[in-house]
């Protein structure tokens, strides 16, 4: 489920867990109900500190993307429980998508080329969805 | 803010007229993994000794869960568990003689973690310590330490004398499997130069140079910061004097490759407004850090 940490990229590492969970979340390589490994599992795994693997479960939790039951681990939401509003959603999202529009100006990608490019990468992420067999809700 | 588990403040030591630590100052808190880099040299063995009250520093403060050493040296030495570089036995002493000594000195001794370390590092316990590697005597000590259960565990330089693999499996189950036992509890501060092998296991760290603290940060934060920019050009490069903010530059005909500390987007602009054909960003790593802020 988590690949890797990438120490060069720059992104701190608890984020990087929580942006590939979240991921594999999004294209149903992880379904609803499924366990996440433990803290010291994950932490051994990646190399990484326990600090780190559980400062990336607290933030997952918080964002309402797994919950933890008392004594099991920690499992995956069902998706469209999110503690956030709409409103705070799209919020986020769209900081995200000027960061995409600023570096697109910078590789001097046009607002078509951008758009184009968007549709493409939808197309293909519901292919990986169609893959691992899970529906749109 | 709960007791930091380490704290030191403007220390300073001589030997002789020589000046080990001048005005070193950190800080750890409770349950961090606590990196202590530097090269040999650089002071790192010394400062270890001062919370032992191994070393007495002529200025400055050493606080060890609040406690001064030199007050309250057995409170200290009770709470904390400490491996050597260099580690020696009594050589009349069998393994289990001399954990059996050691142990007889702990207020806690965890006899199951005892047996599953000595299984994993393959020690045998009715084996004379004198026979023993310098890297089985450092698994003996590390053995000692971890049954302990100490709230800190100081190690300097663990994996000098480690072969490969065992510094490995050391690196990912030893120090997770202290840390997992009591969460947010237990600290480590490790003192090394070989950095690579603990990049994903440091919280935060220090680099020691000529006995003074000269970088303190998170190490994610250290690795945003800290940046290497590389540029291609269709024709030659600009000059490296159009870069002055870059801590190096080195150009190669069309390829420019820079080191940033904290200015890196800056830079990346200045460097995107000559229209290179490429241009990449990427973090540095601990150890390259490092070596960059001791140069």
């Amino acid at each position: 489920m988590i690949a890797h940490v990438n120490f060069k990229s720059g992104v701190p590492v608890y984020l990087q867990i929580v942006q590939q969970v979240k991921a594999a979340a999004a294209s149903g390589s992880l379904r609803t109900g499924d366990a996440l490994p433990s803290v010291r599992v994950l932490a051994e795994e990646l190399r990484i500190n326990r600090n780190t693997a559980a400062r990336a479960y607290a933030e997952l939790e918080a964002e309402g993307v797994i919950e933890t039951r008392q004594g099991a681990g920690c499992f995956l939401k069902a998706n469209g429980t999110s503690p956030l509003r709409k409103a705070v959603r799209s919020e986020r999202l769209a900081e995200e998508l000027d960061a995409v529009i600023i570096q697109a100006h910078h590789l001097q990608i046009s607002d078509t080329e951008l758009t184009a490019l968007l549709a493409e990468r939808l197309e293909a992420f519901r292919e990986r969805q169609g893959l691992n067999g899970s529906s749109r809700p | 803010m709960s007791t930091p588990a380490l704290d030191i403040q403007d220390l300073v030591l001589r030997y002789g007229r020589t000046e080990a630590l001048h005005g070193l100052s950190l800080t750890v808190e409770p349950g961090q993994c606590y990196g202590f880099f530097g090269r040999n040299g650089a002071g790192k063995t010394t400062t270890i000794k001062c919370l032992l009250n191994l070393l007495r520093p002529q200025a400055g403060s050493v606080r060890v869960f609040g406690l001064d050493p030199r007050l309250h040296e057995a409170e200290v030495k009770a709470r904390l568990a400490y491996v050597p570089d260099f580690v020696t036995f009594y050589p009349w002493m069998s393994v289990r003689e001399a954990l059996d000594y050691q142990a007889s000195f702990r207020p806690r001794w965890n006899r199951g973690l005892e047996a599953s370390l000595l299984r994993q590092f393959q020690l045998i316990e009715d084996a004379p310590t004198s026979g023993l590697s310098k890297g089985q005597r450092t698994q003996l000590a590390l053995v000692g330490a971890m049954a302990a259960e100490p709230e800190l565990l100081v190690l300097d330089e663990p994996t000098s004398g480690l072969d490969p693999l065992v510094r490995r499996e050391f690196i990912q189950t030893v120090i997770g499997a202290y840390q997992d036992a009591a969460p947010g509890r237990r600290t480590v501060f490790v003192s090394t130069h070989l950095i690579s092998e603990f990049e994903g296991l440091i919280d935060r760290f220090t680099v020691l140079d000529q006995g003074k603290a000269i970088l303190t940060a998170d190490a994610d934060e250290a690795r945003s910061r800290f940046r290497r920019l590389r540029a291609e050009f269709a024709g030659e490069a600009p000059p490296e004097s159009d870069f002055p903010s870059a801590k190096s530059v080195r150009r190669q005909g069309r390829t420019l490759e820079l080191i940033v500390n904290g200015d890196g987007d800056q830079v990346l602009e200045g460097l995107r407004s000559r229209h290179p054909v490429q241009l990449a960003s990427e973090s540095l790593t601990l150890e390259e850090i490092f070596l960059h802020s001791v140069h």
